[in-house]
């Protein structure tokens, strides 16, 4: 008799016996013995062709059977027979697998394979397609959904931004009820909903000076998604000195661009641009404001440049900034050349290393903190309802512009948009006790310096604008 | 349907995220009651694949033994192995399906940059041609 251990899988064969006495000359015999007995546990050891299944391996009390004489192996009577699953596994890179089609792959990009230009060769070769997106909001979201749908085998998001309500009016990648979660998360379930076959990379985190060649190394194109210059050069800077194409988009209001820098000898942003905007010119959406599908224009141009880069089809936007306002809807093209000067791609680089971007681009901490930093100039939201109640005699210069002023206004605010404030600083009285407001605070700050400048007296600056306001004091007024 | 209480899944996680780059592998102890498996214990084992580890893991056949004898000692069931794919998706890979055998849940974490990220769980069929997806629940933090 031999004593058969039954792990606890099987149990569920054998009447729930953890182990089954058997008879039988060698291990052949006890486990047919074993089959006889319960023969639905047949299947799981054995094979159609009666051999022992691949992962089953049988111990005869302490030996493994495949280092003595296998399923031949004599038995005297007394042992113990374990049966034992081998297991192992792993991810295996993707570039080690067979990067064949899939017959599932096959039907699904049957209207790519069909095109001469893409074919089995295209289509397999954006299968092994590693491509890196620097931001899932506006442009990101049609470039995710587009690359995930076209079949970009690998492609990395890095993002460290949640969805806000504010986004939906353009990042389509995002939905109403993913409001709160982390776009990288979102993002991706869209896109894996898409295509299941990709495999996405998820990043949480901003991209900086320090992950960004850690980050980017391991893809082949970098699309940049991002909407603040300091990113914009470190993007430039980082796929210059990797050698990979960074395929550009930019939007502002009713106005696009996008070009593909860094290939082959292209210019880089650098050429183009070799010089930050000072920091404030040039206003983000969140302050410009931007029309919804405009991202979503860009975004698929340059979703098509990088699987035009892929395949190696057409022509590249390398050279050639393109320019689109949905206004006039106008394409314009402007020829664009390296500068051999460029500190970065040029003949003779200063920059050969990465640096710190916030400081490039004129943004130090202090810049954003008030340049006054008194606290009797600026009176947050809660104050400036007391002041309020307790009937001070003030003036609330409301500094946005007129459109804004129509979506919400704190009562009693007086209107004059920023711009229109040099001019029309004689409505003003110099000793009069002003509170300058706008929606988040950094307007206001600049009206009150103007105000300081030309000689008022009692001027603050009301931290946290109208979305402070709403926020604690009045929840009615609604945030924009 | 696999649901993991919270220490065995602590377990696994700090076990996926120490042995980052490397994949990690372990066993699942608990109870299958009509396919509703409730983890309870995961015990950590070595993964003893000859070569490069990062993207590969062998279970010892006597670990796995010891799993299940501990298990037994216990009144658990071996339920369950998990393994971690570094800096990729919990998905089954060919290599994984290939190894794998039918009697359990394979739980895969996902470990992005040595931190845990997301985690999938899958039955492989007999003859190791396919696996399906499994629902899984476990402490979200």
């Amino acid at each position: 008799m031999a004593k058969i251990l039954i792990p606890t899988a099987l149990r569920q064969f054998t009447e729930q016996s953890d182990s089954v006495e058997v008879t039988g000359a060698t291990v052949a015999e006890a486990l047919g013995a074993l089959t006889l007995r319960f023969p639905e546990i047949k299947k799981n050891l054995f094979n159609d062709q009666g051999k022992l299944r691949s992962f089953v391996n049988v111990y005869v009390n302490d030996e493994d059977i495949r280092y003595l004489d296998k399923t031949d192996t004599k038995l005297s009577g007394g042992e113990t027979l374990s049966i034992v699953p081998s297991i192992a596994g792993g991810a295996t890179a993707l570039e080690e697998q067979a990067p064949a089609l899939t017959n599932d792959e096959i039907a699904r990009f049957s209207r790519h394979l069909i095109l001469p230009e893409v074919g089995m060769q295209g289509q397999t070769k954006l299968k092994n397609a590693k491509v890196a997106m620097i931001g899932a909001g506006g442009l990101g979201a049609p470039l995710g959904l587009y690359l995930a749908a076209a079949g970009v085998g690998r492609i990395g998001l890095v993002d460290f931004d949640v969805v806000d309500v504010s986004n939906l009016q353009r990042q389509v990648i995002h939905g109403t009820s993913d409001i709160g979660r982390k776009k990288l998360d979102s993002a991706a379930d869209r896109m894996k909903e898409i295509n299941p076959n990709i495999r996405i990379d998820k990043f949480d985190t901003g991209l900086s000076s320090e992950n960004a060649f850690e980050i980017l190394r391991d893809y082949d194109i970098v699309v940049d998604g991002t909407d603040n210059f300091p990113t914009r050069y470190l993007v430039n800077d980082a796929c210059v000195l990797l050698k990979k194409p960074n395929v550009y988009g930019s939007i502002f209001r009713f106005e696009g661009q996008a070009t593909v820098f860094a290939y082959e000898d292209g210019p880089c942003y650098r050429c183009l641009y070799p010089e930050p905007p000072p920091p404030g010119l040039v206003p983000s959406c969140a302050e410009g404001g931007v029309l919804g599908i405009l991202p979503g224009i860009i975004g698929v141009i340059q979703a098509t440049e990088t699987v035009k880069l892929i395949l190696g089809i057409g022509e590249p936007l390398k050279g050639r900034l393109l320019l689109y306002d949905a206004l006039g809807m106008k394409f314009r093209e402007l020829k664009l050349r390296r500068d051999k000067d460029c500190p970065v791609c040029g003949d003779h680089p200063t920059v050969t290393k990465l640096i710190d971007y916030q400081q490039f681009c004129g943004i130090t901490p202090m810049s954003t903190q008030p340049t006054t930093t008194s606290d009797s100039a600026v009176i947050d939201a809660l104050e400036l309802k007391q002041k309020i109640d307790r009937g001070d005699k003030f003036v609330l210069l409301d500094v946005r512009e007129v459109h804004e002023y129509q979506i919400a206004k704190i009562p009693g605010s007086v209107l004059i948009p920023l711009g229109d404030l040099p001019k029309r600083l004689n409505e003003l009285d110099k000793n009069a006790d002003i509170v300058c407001q706008c929606k988040s605070g950094g307007r206001s700050q600049k009206a009150m310096d103007l105000l300081k400048q030309n000689g008022f007296q009692h001027v603050r600056n009301m931290t946290g604008g109208i979305t402070a306001w709403s926020d604690k004091v009045d929840p009615s007024v609604p945030k924009y | 349907m696999i649901e993991i209480e919270a220490k065995p899944w602590q377990t696994m996680v700090l076990h996926a995220e120490r042995l980052y780059p490397n994949e990690c592998c372990g066993a699942m102890l608990g109870h299958n009651k009509g396919g509703h498996k409730v983890v309870t214990e995961s015990v950590p084992l070595e993964n003893s694949f000859a070569g490069k580890q990062n993207d590969r893991y062998e279970l010892k056949p006597e670990d796995l033994l010891a799993a299940d004898k501990a298990a037994r000692a216990r009144g658990l069931d071996l339920i369950g192995i998990f393994h971690s794919h570094p800096d990729c998706d919990a998905y089954f890979s060919e290599t994984d399906l290939k190894n794998s055998c039918p009697w359990y849940s394979f739980v895969v974490l996902s470990i992005q940059n040595g931190k845990f990220d997301h985690a999938n769980s899958f039955l492989p069929d007999l003859d190791q041609t396919a696996a399906e997806p499994e629902e899984m629940k476990w402490p979200r933090s």
